[in-house]
């Protein structure tokens, strides 16, 4: 065993498994090593459905089985929440994160009466605003700190999700490269979380059902310099 | 988990009783693999991602040391606790250890096959533990106190009526009509969410660990994964030592493989990384996070001819396209791991004596390779683990010796005619009139299942050798008359010569492109020097006008 | 300018074949053998039979008994290199020279391996893909309806598809409807079919089902193995499609009774 400072100790299975996989392995030097793995090139990603980054990260997201709206502004943004809250809850009321930015955004222009903090069991929707949001597999990207309480992503039965399109990366690798890049800043987040649909589960005779254990609805609202098209053209590609 | 890998045939009858079973089975096996084939089509360059994915994978074996050591390093930079399992026993004890200092009660955990293979569950709750599965299948499958038959849906082998049922007797919630699948997720979701709010201990896998950073990857679709990760106040990843990878970008080109190659999607729904414990600005999340690295002869397989098994990603793809795996079901295979990465698995990590039925169940026919994301050379290590099976003489002498006599006699082309004209023109008389046999001696187990086709006739060399002579007979007769009559205007068209050594040879043609052989000769059998020397010999010559072929006697 | 006389395009001179029959033809079924040599001469090769072959050692080397094969594989080896090209009436013994007699051997023998695999063909690839077999004057072969079984073997070690389905609409009048699976494992696997039975009986069951529910009237196939198996189980089962191999299909020979098939 091995505590935090990590003093190993001898003839442990720590140093045995080591002993074991050493013998196993071919000897290198770690800059030897480095350079034998950029050699490997990077892998192929999926092509996106369409050239715009917006366009393809609403069609991924629509594919994904989200629902989706698109918004130039925050005040566009609180709008479409308010209509969202009205037709499914006939209420102006949400819990959202603790995110700045959703603290900032102009509510009473829509009536609408978020509570900042953590969702309790039994409320229906909870409200975050994504650090970005990948348009390869359609996700949206929250990391773990004061601003997105882990709760808020999966206790929920509708997840809505604010992403700004100034954040659209095109791959995954993008998005961590982003992430490496704050990170250095602010230290590893504790959890990085890559969401791809509302929670769903096919284990009862393959049928897929939503809702297992998370959302059971997933919105995402694009809000930025977005085309006028974009929208029609993500359902399209959807063919949703 | 008791194995009963090697009762398999008598698993396998059993499998095969209920119509039902059988049919839900055949409709997997109709339906996954269009599933699949549908994603990887619309990926485009699967082929290109497999290598490159492969390519890092054995880097990354390679040099196991140095990677584990470096995600060690940063794994405990980020504050978790790293604990090392030799084997299953230890990493059961360490895990109660962790849940006795906190003084638990209520355990909530993720899908992990690694924990079904050391046996935690039931080991935690003979220590008093309360233990709860949440990933749907292996709530299901905890409740009706059975295991997984696959190992991505573990109750895919159960109907909706079976787990209407399971339902309705387990959960104390009245009267209620459960008619939907819906309706029974919902009520999953609804009993498992309190013991995610007042569990002590979340109990996770890692689907890879990244050396460059320490974090460590899980992906699931319902987001229990998630749940376990963050509610309770200590998280214990358990996971084994060869799902290290180098990078962030190398587990997210290999999840590019695995959802697609799992379910048909691009991505499963729920993509997390975890670095470790709550810190100063984190307002959630566990205070104490353990990370325990189980060994459990992964090491071995390392330095094994079977080290390509360490590339798997526990997509299940191999299983959802395996016909005998579709026939009888995860259960007959009798422990963790069922299909054919089972069939390689099983053996290694438990041992070939308890299982050798396994890597038998297996007709080569290569669907599994052809679909394996990690590019497992899967029909050869099973074939190589028959070939443990021979050495070990673990296999029926009678199947050992039969075949060892059949390959003597395939040596001895005199005696092999000899003893194959007999047998084969007494057959064909026996059957030629009903064209086959219900029943053969030696052949109970062909023959239980099928008829045995009659032999057509004599051998084919037989009559081969037949018309060669009738060709010398002839020639023979026609260099007589060429010898006796000297005019030219006499002689009928030159006979075919038969026989003739071919003095001239034409230069080889193009030959195509060498069949791609694997690297390294698998298995080459040790001392064996050539001793024949066997002249080839060319045959005959054949000529438009020899009769079709049927009926030489 | 001198006159020049028109040059005629110099035939191509013939292809120079070792067949090599394969221990099931041989024992079971010659026709396929004879059909083989009859097609393989249609297509103007010149065709040879080496006299001391047996068998390409399959049975012993998919047990697991390496050491039992490995002497059948040097064998045939020796037969069979000096051959220009060989030729074999099944997916299965051919994958077994090309693919598996490489992993099998070592150092000398292994390279010999490898020469001999770049020059070994299943037969339906090697009358497409190398001697271009065309109907030219013969009339097409009247077929009634045909399916078609992919032997394994053939398909995944090979890549034999569309080289059968290419010759019978090359030289048959033929209706092929294809199978449903038909790339799922009819259940021989060699020694598999007779140490797991039932498993087996449950996938030429199967199978079966899939080649009656096209209602053709003939089930062909490049695989001795896998017809002998599923004409056993269309008998025991009362059946009564006709199962043939490729070879006597594409020569026309259907007076011979059918596999399984009395007289």
């Amino acid at each position: 065993m091995t505590n935090p400072a990590g003093r190993a100790m001898s003839d442990s299975p720590r140093s045995r498994i080591f002993a074991r996989v050493q013998q196993a392995s071919r000897p290198a030097d770690g800059d030897a090593i480095e350079r034998e793995l950029a050699s490997l090139g990077a892998a192929p990603s999926a092509d996106l459905p369409a050239a715009d980054l917006a366009v393809a990260f609403l069609a991924n997201v629509l594919k994904n089985f989200g629902s989706v709206d698109c918004v130039a502004n925050r005040s566009a943004a609180v709008k479409t929440l308010a209509e969202y809250l009205y037709r499914h809850f006939r209420s102006h009321r949400l819990v959202a994160g603790n995110d700045p930015n959703l603290a900032a955004m102009p509510w009473r222009e829509a009536g609408v009466l978020p509570r900042f903090g953590t969702v309790e069991p039994g409320e229906p929707v909870a409200l975050s605003y994504a650090l970005l949001g990948v348009a390869e597999i359609g996700a949206v990207v929250t990391v773990t700190g004061k601003a997105n309480p882990a709760a808020n992503n999966l206790l929920s039965e509708h997840h809505i999700v604010l992403v700004d399109s100034t954040r659209l990366v095109r791959d995954m690798e993008s998005a961590w490269e982003r992430i490496e890049a704050e990170s250095a800043k602010t230290g590893r987040p504790r959890g990085i979380n890559f969401i791809a649909g509302p929670s769903s589960t096919a284990d009862i005779e393959g049928k897929l059902v939503y809702g297992a254990h998370g959302p059971r609805n997933w919105h995402v609202i694009l809000m930025g310099d977005v085309p006028a098209t974009a929208l029609a053209a993500a359902h399209t590609l959807a063919g949703r | 988990m008791k194995q009963t890998s090697n009762t398999f045939l008598d698993n396998a009858h059993a499998a095969l009783q209920d119509p039902a079973k059988v049919q839900r089975r055949d409709l997997l096996a109709l339906f996954a693999p269009l599933i699949r084939s549908a994603a990887v089509d619309s990926f485009g360059h699967f082929d290109e991602l497999r290598q490159q994915v492969k390519q890092v994978k054995q880097h990354t074996l390679d040099h196991l040391d140095h990677y584990l050591e470096k995600f060690e390093r940063e794994a405990l930079r980020n504050g978790n606790h790293l604990h090392y399992a030799g084997d299953g026993d230890q990493l059961n004890s360490i895990v109660l250890e962790i849940c006795q200092r906190h003084s638990a009660r209520r355990v909530v955990k993720g899908k992990s096959m690694v924990t079904e293979e050391t046996g935690l569950n039931d080991f935690l709750k003979r220590a008093g533990l309360r233990v709860m599965e949440t990933d749907l299948g292996e709530y299901i499958i905890q409740q009706a106190g059975e295991t997984p038959s696959h190992i991505v849906g573990p109750a895919l082998h159960k109907s909706a009526a079976e787990v209407r049922e399971l339902f309705l007797a387990k959960h104390d919630l009245g009267e209620r009509e459960l008619a939907e699948t819906t309706d029974m997720v919902a009520e999953a979701r609804l009993v498992l969410r309190e013991h995610f709010l007042k569990a002590d201990v979340g109990i996770i896998g890692a689907n890879a660990l990244i050396a460059q950073n320490g974090y460590s990857m899980l992906v699931t679709n319902e987001g229990n994964g998630d749940l376990c990760a963050n509610l309770p106040n200590v998280l214990i990843i358990c996971t084994t030592i060869d799902r290290v990878v180098p990078r962030a970008r190398d587990a997210t080109a290999m999840l590019r493989l695995l959802v697609r190659s799992a379910t048909g999607q691009p991505q499963t729904c729920y993509t997390s990384f975890y670095s470790g414990p709550r810190r100063e600005h984190d307002i959630d999340g566990p205070l104490e996070t353990h990370i325990v690295l189980l060994d459990n002869r992964r090491s071995e397989i390392l330095a094994s001819d079977y080290r390509e098994m360490l590339q798997c990603i526990r997509c299940g793809a191999c299983l959802n396209h395996c016909p005998i795996y579709a026939g009888v079901g995860g259960h007959a295979y009798g422990w963790v791991y069922p299909g054919p990465m089972g069939s390689i698995l099983t053996p290694l990590l438990t041992s070939l004596e308890q299982s050798n039925a396994l890597p038998n169940a297996c007709t080569s026919c290569g669907r599994c390779a052809e679909v394996c994301p990690a590019d497992i050379p899967l029909p050869d290590l099973l074939r190589d683990l028959r070939h443990d099976e021979t050495r070990q003489k673990l296999s029926s002498s009678r199947w050992r010796t039969g075949l060892r006599l059949h390959a003597w006699l395939a040596r001895q082309p005199t005696l092999y005619r000899a003893f194959t004209s007999l047998g084969i023109f007494t057959l064909h008389l026996l059957g030629r009139r009903k064209g086959g046999f219900t029943r053969l001696p030696l052949a109970a187990g062909w023959t239980s299942q099928r008829d045995f086709p009659a032999p057509e006739g004599r051998t084919f060399m037989q009559q081969y050798a037949a018309i060669q002579r009738e060709e010398k007979a002839r020639e023979h007769k026609a260099a007589q008359a060429a010898a006796q009559s000297q005019s030219a205007e006499q002689a009928g068209p030159e006979p075919v010569v038969a026989g003739e050594p071919r003095s001239r040879r034409a230069p080889p043609a193009a030959a195509k492109p060498a069949a791609a052989a694997r690297a390294k000769p698998r298995r080459a059998p040790r001392g064996q020097a050539p001793t024949e020397r066997i002249e080839p010999s060319l045959g005959t010559d054949w000529s438009d006008d020899k009769p079709g072929g049927q009926g030489h006697e | 300018m001198t006159n020049l006389p028109t040059e005629q395009p110099s035939p191509r001179p013939a292809l120079r074949v070792s067949l090599f029959v394969t221990c099931l033809a041989d024992l079971f079924r010659p026709s396929v053998a004879f059909a083989s040599i009859k097609l393989l001469e249609q297509a103007g090769c010149e065709v040879s039979i080496p006299l001391q072959q047996t068998c390409c050692g399959q049975p012993a080397y998919n047990t697991g008994d390496y050491a039992a094969s490995a002497p059948l594989a040097r064998r045939l080896i020796q037969q069979f290199e000096a051959a220009d090209y060989v030729v074999v009436p099944s997916g299965s013994c051919a994958g077994m020279i090309c693919h598996h007699y490489p992993k099998l051997l070592e150092g000398e023998w292994r390279e010999r391996a490898l020469q001999l695999a770049a020059k070994t063909f299943e037969l339906t690839t090697f009358l497409h893909d190398i001697a271009r077999l065309k109907r030219g004057e013969r009339a097409p072969i009247k077929l009634p309806a045909v399916t078609y079984h992919d032997s394994c073997a053939g398909l995944r070690e090979l890549g034999i598809k569309a080289q059968p389905r290419a010759l019978l609409r090359e030289l048959c009048d033929a209706e092929l409807t294809e199978l449903q699976q038909t790339e799922v494992c009819c259940g021989f696997g060699g020694t598999f079919c007779a140490k797991m039975p039932e498993i087996s009986g449950k996938m030429v069951a199967d199978k079966l089902a899939s080649a009656v529910a096209t209602r053709a009237q003939i089930l062909a196939g490049g695989d001795l193995g896998c017809l002998l198996n599923i004409a056993g189980r269309a008998r025991r089962s009362g059946e009564t499609i006709e199962v043939r191999h490729i070879a006597e299909l594409l020569c026309g020979d259907l007076e011979s009774p059918a596999i399984g098939r009395g007289q």
